[in-house]
């Protein structure tokens, strides 16, 4: 009877403690309540339309200014910049009404939407500033903005004026961690702040799942939906098994696996696939490599072949932004292995016996660096494999971290990567990042003289078109001297159950998610 | 006793300093750091002066001992400071682990123990049977599955196919069911395995033979024999108690159970130094304490040991 007890007695504190540790965390945060009380009345609708996804990154805060948490909220429809970039990557308008520019391109002068915060605050000149202001204290990477110089005028203008020409300012605006939020009312930043999207926080747990509901104030028309639900889940088979047994309606970055169970039930799923801002590249090193060798490299990695072998799960790629892009009008060599050969055999190299190329009794060998994270392991063995089939010998060096590790020595012949090349809908981002002079490339030995002139040309050009032409020209430089190798844009692919629409799936950033629009019939 | 136990506490603070200092080190000298992890989280390139400022701002850029040190200083304060990765408070963030981690953890031992003890005395008692073949089989496989392998079977049966649970389930007892479950079977295999073997050798003793032939009733000879095997099984279960600590990533992960585990391994790939330092602290601690319990009880249960 005693041991009866006894277990009883375990088994009872067992359940408690699982009470206990399930429920703390689901209540939703007291000040998550900050909204109109209409807000809450379309819960009590008898069938809300409230949307349940996935998510593969959460984290423990709601403040938009800080690390990369304002992608989050943009995602989660809470908060709203002055510009978004459209789907076909260009820049538009939100929060801000217009904008100009002033002659000497320093001075920004921009007019702001009839726009109000999920609280019914008026956004005002006054509060962007202070809005941009505290971005520039609190986030390490928007630090620059400490650099301008901000002054309003009027409740509905304000300028901005920065020290030298900048024309990637709309760019930077549409950023996500540009939010706007409310900074008088908010007094939670992390777990309830007050922004002018179409979605407002209802519960918010760190690093878990985070509920919306619709901002029935919303100024910028009918919320269609009532809410959303956003699950935190980094497992790729916890996401299917979801979607599979109708737990969520949605989710982005779907694996080749999955993409072929959904295709196969089109009555069920909707699956979008458009090439993403993500890039897989490699650099060849130019103080290692001749430049026959580096030709004969980039006239065998066949990046089509490799992107069937990812089902489909990549696009490949010319240069390091989307064809569809202005500033993505590039041309490149098709692969071709008998020209890699008389490359080859041009620059003095004989085939071996053992039918790789040899000059002067040393084989031809070249050592892949890489890292197992984005596909670039299974990229790094297919053109290992390419290689061979020509020639070349290659060797694979995988390190856990290429900037603390290969990056960072220039110890390779080949390093891949893989860093977003299309920030916010302007080239200068990736052009400064990979082929400067003082970028961590540059010790691969393509900088010159004459790109850097360029890269120059073009922070400092304002005209869209003319920066267009800058960065085909630069780009082109950088695959006519065989110093990079675009292999594939990551794509976005976005399963949806069917009749849910409008969740950024056609949007090729991973910054945006609901919006007004967003809707499902389910 | 109680010499005995301050003795241990007493070479828990050195073993403490030991695993603090030698985890500290490991993590220095890995390739990458914090700011880096941080700033590149999104696969967005930063310059280098961006990284420096991050760098000084974390305290990256201080010499290691002085970096060890002022950590050192702060934990004996009871201070863990805050994660690089978002600034929040450690101490809050492995409480909020501890507290998933001993509920999954508490659970999927209390169904082990409960499946797995009569199991295991009725396979001793039935050696060589068909049920005792059947018992090892499934025992067998249970243990040899991977934890990976068995969360998503049951996900894919129980959920997907079966209906019969949901895969989100935030908040309710009903999320705890599935990862306890994958917990359960391995563990209970071991167990099982484990504690047959102790109990068949407790029943090849000469006092049982002797009980036998004097004709004491078979549950007090039972009782005996499971007395006399409990000190093995305690050892097993304590080793358990601290291997799923900071041992179930996995299945945390495929069931976003927010424990200890996932906090580790998230921290070790972020670099977060200051969660790294405060979970091995607090898990040195626990399997330490855990060690000395067991120890405890040996005493309690064989009084020869209290003697010595």
């Amino acid at each position: 009877m005693k041991k009866r007890n006894l277990l009883a007695l375990l088994l009872a504190l067992c359940m408690l403690l699982a009470l206990a540790a399930c429920g703390t965390n689901s209540q939703p945060q007291p000040d998550a309540q900050a909204q109109p009380e209409a807000d809450t009345q379309a819960e009590a609708s008898a069938e809300p339309k409230v949307l349940r996804l996935a998510e593969s990154f959460a984290y423990p805060s709601l403040d938009a200014h800080k690390d990369y948490y304002g992608w989050y909220t943009s995602i989660y429809g809470m908060s709203e910049t002055l510009f978004r970039v459209a789907d076909d990557l260009s820049i538009q308008p939100l929060l801000a009404k217009s904008y100009t520019v002033s002659d000497d391109g320093k001075t920004w002068n921009i007019e702001l939407a009839d726009a109000s915060f999920s609280n019914g605050t008026a956004l005002t000149a006054e509060m962007v500033i202070r809005n941009l202001q505290r971005l520039a204290e609190v986030n390490e990477r928007m630090a620059y903005l400490s650099d301008f110089s901000f002054e309003a005028a009027g409740d509905k203008a304000f300028s901005i004026t920065t020290p030298e020409v900048y024309p990637t300012m709309l760019s930077d605006l549409s950023a996500p961690e540009f939010a706007i939020m409310e900074l008088d009312a908010t007094t939670d930043f992390d777990n309830a702040p007050i922004c002018t999207g179409p979605f407002v926080l209802k519960s918010f747990e760190p690093e878990g799942t985070v509920e919306v509901v619709k901002n029935t104030a919303y100024w910028n028309g009918e919320v269609k939906l009532d809410g959303a639900v956003f699950y935190y889940m980094q497992d790729d088979e916890t996401k299917l098994n979801a979607m599979q047994a109708g737990d969520i309606d949605g989710y982005t970055s779907v694996t080749a696996a999955a993409k072929e169970i959904y295709g196969a039930d089109p009555a069920t799923y909707t699956l979008t696939e458009i090439p993403a801002t993500r890039l897989q590249f490699y650099v060849l090193n130019k103080t290692r490599l001749s430049d026959k060798v580096r030709e004969a490299i980039n006239l065998t990695v066949d990046n089509s072949a490799m992107a069937a072998f990812l089902s489909g799960t990549v696009s490949p790629a010319v240069g390091p932004f989307g064809a569809s892009a202005p500033y993505g009008k590039v041309t490149k060599n098709a692969p071709d292995a008998a020209k890699a050969k008389a490359a080859l055999e041009a620059d003095g190299y004989t085939l071996g016996a053992d039918g790789v190329y040899e000059k002067d009794g040393a084989p031809l060998s070249v050592n892949i660096c890489y890292y197992a994270a984005r596909s670039l392991d299974t990229i790094a063995v297919l053109m290992q494999e390419q290689l061979k089939n020509v020639g070349i010998d290659a060797t694979l060096t995988v390190q856990e971290d290429p900037d603390a590790t290969y990056i960072a020595t220039g110890d390779y012949d080949i390093a891949l990567y893989c860093m977003i090349a299309d920030k916010a809908g302007d080239p200068y981002y990736a052009v400064d990042a990979l082929y400067r002079q003082s970028c961590k490339w540059a010790q691969a030995g393509f900088p010159t003289a004459e790109s850097e002139a360029l890269i120059n040309e073009l922070q400092y050009e304002t005209d869209t078109a003319k920066r267009a032409q800058l960065a085909n020209k630069i780009v082109q430089m950088t695959i006519d001297d065989n110093a990079f190798g675009y292999v594939g844009l990551f794509n976005k692919t976005t399963v949806t159950a069917k009749g849910v629409s409008g969740i950024a799936e056609n949007c090729p950033f991973d910054f945006y998610g609901v919006s007004a629009a967003t809707d499902t019939n389910r | 006793m109680g010499k005995y136990i301050v003795k241990r506490l007493l070479h828990l603070v050195w073993i403490m300093l030991a695993v603090s200092f030698l985890t500290y080190l490991l993590m220095y000298l890995a390739p990458g750091d914090a700011a880096m992890k941080k700033l590149y989280a999104h696969g967005v390139a930063v310059s280098d002066e961006v990284l420096e400022r991050t760098r000084e701002r974390m305290g990256l850029l201080r010499p290691f001992l002085e970096q060890y040190g002022n950590w050192v200083l702060n934990a004996l304060r009871l201070d863990l400071g805050v994660s690089f990765k978002d600034g929040f408070s450690v101490a809050d963030k492995l409480a909020k682990g501890m507290s998933y981690t001993a509920v999954l953890t508490l659970s999927s031992l209390i169904l082990s123990l409960v499946v797995s003890l009569p199991l295991a005395v009725l396979t001793a008692l039935k050696k060589n049977s068909v049920l005792d073949y059947f018992i090892r089989f499934c025992s067998f496989v249970g243990n040899s599955l991977p934890n990976f392998l068995i969360s998503v079977l049951l996900m894919y049966y129980l959920c997907v196919r079966a209906r019969l649970l949901p895969v989100v389930a935030d908040g309710s007892v009903r999320g705890l069911i599935l990862p306890c479950l994958a917990l359960f079977i391995p563990i209970c295999g071991r167990f099982i395995r484990q504690f047959r073997a102790e109990i068949l050798e407790q029943l090849g003793k000469p006092y049982v033979a002797a009980a036998v032939t004097r004709g004491v009733k078979r549950r007090y000879i039972l009782r005996n024999v499971l007395h006399n095997a409990s000190i093995p099984i305690l050892t097993v279960v304590g080793l358990s108690i601290g291997t799923l600590l900071g041992g179930s990533v996995v299945i945390e992960t495929i069931f976003r159970w927010p424990g200890l585990g996932k906090l580790a391994m998230d921290a070790i790939t972020n670099r977060d130094y200051p969660v790294i330092q405060g979970f091995v602290l607090f898990t040195s601690t626990i399997y330490v304490l855990i060690n000395l319990l067991t120890d405890i009880s040996y005493r309690w249960i064989d009084p020869r040991l209290r003697q010595q």
